[in-house]
C-alpha cells in the first residue's frame, strides 16, 4: 500500500518542509500541521502478496524501487511516495529525528566545509562538482545497554623518601575491589547495509532532543530505508562501542594507585531496550578527478563526514612549514637557553 | 588600465625588493658583528704550544700553532698546550699556576685570557685550566667535559688529535652562555631536526587522519550519569616491599678543581686524571 500526500486545497504533491516542520504544498504554500495526522502503521497489517508491485497513484506508472526502499520519489512523475507496509507492524519506526537541514543549506553547508579542508586539492575546495545530494532516513536501533561490572585488581602505591645517606622506595600493594553499575542509554547502531559504518559513527552525536513520535508524512519527499539487520544482530555491535566507555570507567574508579594489576574482570552486558529510529543524513556524491567521493552530513547538526581527496603538494607544503617553524623555535629555545643559534 | 594596474603591481613589486633587500642587508651586518668581534691577531700571545716533552713533529706544532692562532681569534681566548716530561715531584696544579704567573699568557693581554692543556709524559696526568675568561666559560664541568674526550686519544698516543680536539671543543664549548651543559641534547641540530621532522610529520598525518571528520561523542556522551556508579569497592591493605638506595653522592673527585696562583689569579681546573 502506498502513501502520497495530496493537498486538499489544490491537488499538489505535499512534501516535509524541514524550516517549518509541516507538510506543505509547493504550490499553494499550504502548511499542515503533522502532529495531527493519525498514525496506525503499527497496528496495519498488511498481506505479503500484496508488496510485490506498486502503483504510482498520481500517474499509474510502476514503481521501480529496491526492496529496503520505504520513502521515494516516483521514476515517471516525481510524486512523492511512501510505502506504507514496508513501515508497519515489526518494520514501523519507533521515533524519527526530522531534518531541519534543507538541501540548499545542505549545499552551502557541504560548500563550506570543502573550503575548510587544509589538506584538500584546491580543484576539489571549489566544491563546484556536486553529483547529488539526496536527503535519506537512515534506519537506526537506539540500544539502551545495562552493565554490570565486578573487578578484583592488585595495585600499588609507590613512595619515595630519604633518610640519611639512602633513597627508600616504599611500594604498598592493595587488593582493590570494584562493583560497578552502567547505564548507557540510545546507542545508535546503523541498521542499514549499504551505509558504511565507519562514516555512519562519525555522524553522532544525532540531538535527541528533537526526537519525535514516527509519522510517515515526515519521509514524503525524502529517501528512507527499512532495516536489514534485527536489533538482536546488531547487539554485539552497540557491545562494542561501550567497550572502551567501560575500561576507562574502571580504569577511572582506580585512580588513586599508581599500578594496576586486573585479576578478574567480568563485564556483563545487557540490553534494556532498543527502539527502531530513523535519523537524517544528507547524502552528497562529488566527482573528483574521475573518481566518485561519498559524504554524509548529519541532517540535524550539519556535520560532514567523509574522505576527502589529499592533495600531496599540501601535504608538503604543511609538512615543510611545520618542520622548518619548529625547528627555528627549537634554535630559538637552545639560543636563549645560552646554546647560541647556530 | 590594465596596463595601470600592471605597473602599479612592479611599483609595489619594487618597493618589497628594496625593503627584503635591506633586511637582508641588516641581517648580514648584525650576524657579521656578532661573528666577527675581534678580527685582529693576538698582540700578547705568539705562541700557543709549549712541547717540552716532544711529542709533536714540526709540522703538526705548526698545523696547532695556526688552529689557535684561528680559534682564538674568534673567541678572544689563548688555547695553550703544554707538555713536560716530569715536574719534579710538584703538583700539576701548582705547575700550571705557576706556568701562568711566569709566562703571562693570554690572548688580549698578559694574564689576559687563557686555556691552558697540561701533559705530563713522566706521571701520565692530564689537566686543563681556564683563566680569565676562559675560567668563566670554561668551567670545571666543561673542562672535565674536554678531559674525558681527549682522554682516550692520549692514552693511544694520538697527541696531535687530541690537541687539535682540545682546541676544537675549547672554542665550541666557549659559544655557549656559561653555566648551560654544552653538551646538552637540545643544543644539538641533528636531535633539533629529528624533533621538527618528527613534529611535522605528527601533525600532517593527524590533519590527513581527521580529515574524514573526527568522532566527537565521547564515553560520557550516552551515560546515564544518574544510574551509573560504584555499587561497592574494598581497598584491601596487603604488604608493603621497601627498597633502599645510596644517594648519588656528589662526586668530589680527588685533586683538581681550580685555585688561584700565587701571582693572585683565579682559574678553573678539570679535575685531572691519568691516560
Amino acid at each position: 500500500m502506498l502513501f502520497q500526500y495530496k493537498c486538499p486545497d489544490c491537488g499538489n504533491d505535499m512534501k516535509f518542509d524541514s524550516e517549518s516542520g509541516t507538510l506543505s504544498c509547493d504550490a499553494c504554500g499550504k502548511h499542515e500541521n503533522i502532529d495531527n495526522y493519525p498514525e496506525e502503521l503499527k497496528t496495519a497489517r498488511f498481506t505479503e502478496d500484496e508488496a510485490n508491485e506498486y502503483h504510482c497513484e498520481s500517474c499509474g506508472a510502476v514503481l521501480i524501487t529496491e526492496a529496503e526502499t520505504t520513502a521515494t520519489n516516483c521514476s515517471f512523475c516525481g510524486s512523492v511516495v511512501v510505502i506504507a507496509d514496508r513501515l508497519s507492524g515489526n518494520l514501523a519506526p519507533a521515533k524519527v529525528i526530522p531534518f531541519t537541514i534543507s538541501k540548499e543549506e545542505a549545499t552551502q553547508a557541504f560548500k563550506k566545509w570543502c573550503r575548510k579542508g587544509l589538506l584538500t586539492p584546491k580543484g576539489f575546495m571549489s566544491a563546484d562538482r556536486i553529483k547529488g545530494i539526496t536527503g535519506m532516513y537512515v534506519p537506526y536501533w537506539l540500544f539502551d545497554l545495562n552493565s554490570k561490572v565486578q573487578v578484583d585488581a592488585e595495585c600499588t602505591k609507590v613512595r619515595t623518601y630519604t633518610r640519611g645517606e639512602y633513597i627508600y622506595t616504599e611500594t604498598k600493594y592493595y587488593n582493590a575491589f570494584r562493583d560497578i553499575n552502567l547505564d548507557y542509554v540510545k546507542i545508535p547502531v546503523d541498521a542499514s547495509e549499504k551505509m558504511n559504518d565507519e562514516l555512519m559513527d562519525k555522524l553522532e552525536p544525532f540531538p535527541y532532543e528533537q526526537l519525535k513520535d514516527f509519522k510517515t508524512p515526515y519521509l514524503a519527499g525524502y529517501i528512507a530505508e527499512k532495516y536489514n539487520y534485527t536489533d538482536s544482530d546488531l547487539l554485539p555491535r552497540a557491545k562494542d562501542k561501550i567497550k572502551e566507555y567501560i575500561e576507562s570507567y574502571i580504569h577511572s574508579t582506580l585512580s588513586g594507585y599508581h599500578s594496576i594489576h586486573y585479576k578478574n574482570k567480568r563485564i556483563n552486558t545487557s540490553s534494556v531496550n532498543s527502539s527502531y529510529v530513523l535519523l537524517p543524513v544528507w547524502m552528497i556524491s562529488y566527482d573528483f578527478n574521475h573518481s566518485e567521493h561519498i559524504f554524509a552530513m548529519n541532517g540535524q547538526t550539519g556535520k560532514v563526514v567523509g574522505k576527502p581527496p589529499i592533495s600531496t603538494s599540501k601535504v608538503s607544503m604543511w609538512f615543510g612549514g611545520i618542520t622548518a617553524g619548529t625547528f627555528l623555535a627549537l634554535k630559538c629555545m637552545s639560543f636563549l637557553m645560552g646554546g647560541g643559534f647556530w | 588600465m590594465h596596463v595601470l594596474f600592471d605597473g602599479r603591481w612592479f611599483l609595489v613589486r619594487g618597493r618589497f625588493l628594496k625593503r627584503s633587500l635591506l633586511f637582508l642587508l641588516t641581517t648580514y651586518l648584525l650576524v657579521s658583528s656578532f661573528t666577527l668581534k675581534t678580527n685582529a691577531e693576538s698582540i700578547n700571545q705568539k705562541r700557543y704550544v709549549y712541547d717540552e716533552a716532544h711529542l709533536l713533529t714540526d709540522n703538526e706544532v705548526a698545523k696547532l700553532e695556526a688552529l689557535a692562532n684561528e680559534k682564538g681569534k674568534d673567541t678572544n681566548t689563548a688555547f695553550l698546550i703544554l707538555t713536560v716530561n716530569g715536574i719534579d715531584g710538584k703538583g700539576y696544579i701548582e705547575y700550571v699556576e705557576n706556568f701562568y704567573d711566569e709566562n703571562a699568557p693570554g690572548y688580549d693581554k698578559p694574564h689576559g685570557n687563557t686555556a691552558i692543556l697540561f701533559i705530563d709524559m713522566k706521571e701520565r696526568d692530564v689537566y686543563l685550566a681556564g683563566f680569565q675568561k676562559a675560567e668563566e666559560y670554561l668551567d670545571n664541568n666543561r673542562l672535565d667535559l674536554i678531559q674525558d674526550k681527549i682522554t682516550p686519544d692520549l692514552s693511544n698516543g694520538k697527541y696531535f688529535k687530541a690537541f687539535s680536539k682540545y682546541i676544537e671543543l675549547s672554542h665550541e664549548y666557549m659559544g655557549y652562555k656559561p653555566g648551560v651543559n654544552p653538551e646538552n641534547i637540545l643544543f644539538k641540530w641533528w636531535f633539533q631536526l629529528i624533533v621538527s621532522i618528527a613534529v611535522g610529520a605528527i601533525i600532517v598525518t593527524l590533519m590527513a587522519y581527521q580529515s574524514g571528520g573526527r568522532v566527537t561523542v565521547n564515553a560520557r556522551t550516552y551515560m546515564d550519569s544518574n544510574k551509573s556508579k560504584v555499587l561497592n569497592k574494598r581497598d584491601v591493605f596487603i604488604r608493603q616491599t621497601v627498597t633502599k638506595q645510596r644517594k648519588p653522592s656528589n662526586n668530589n673527585k680527588s685533586g683538581g678543581g681550580g685555585g688561584v696562583t700565587r701571582g693572585g689569579y683565579s682559574h678553573s681546573g678539570s679535575s685531572g686524571g691519568k691516560f
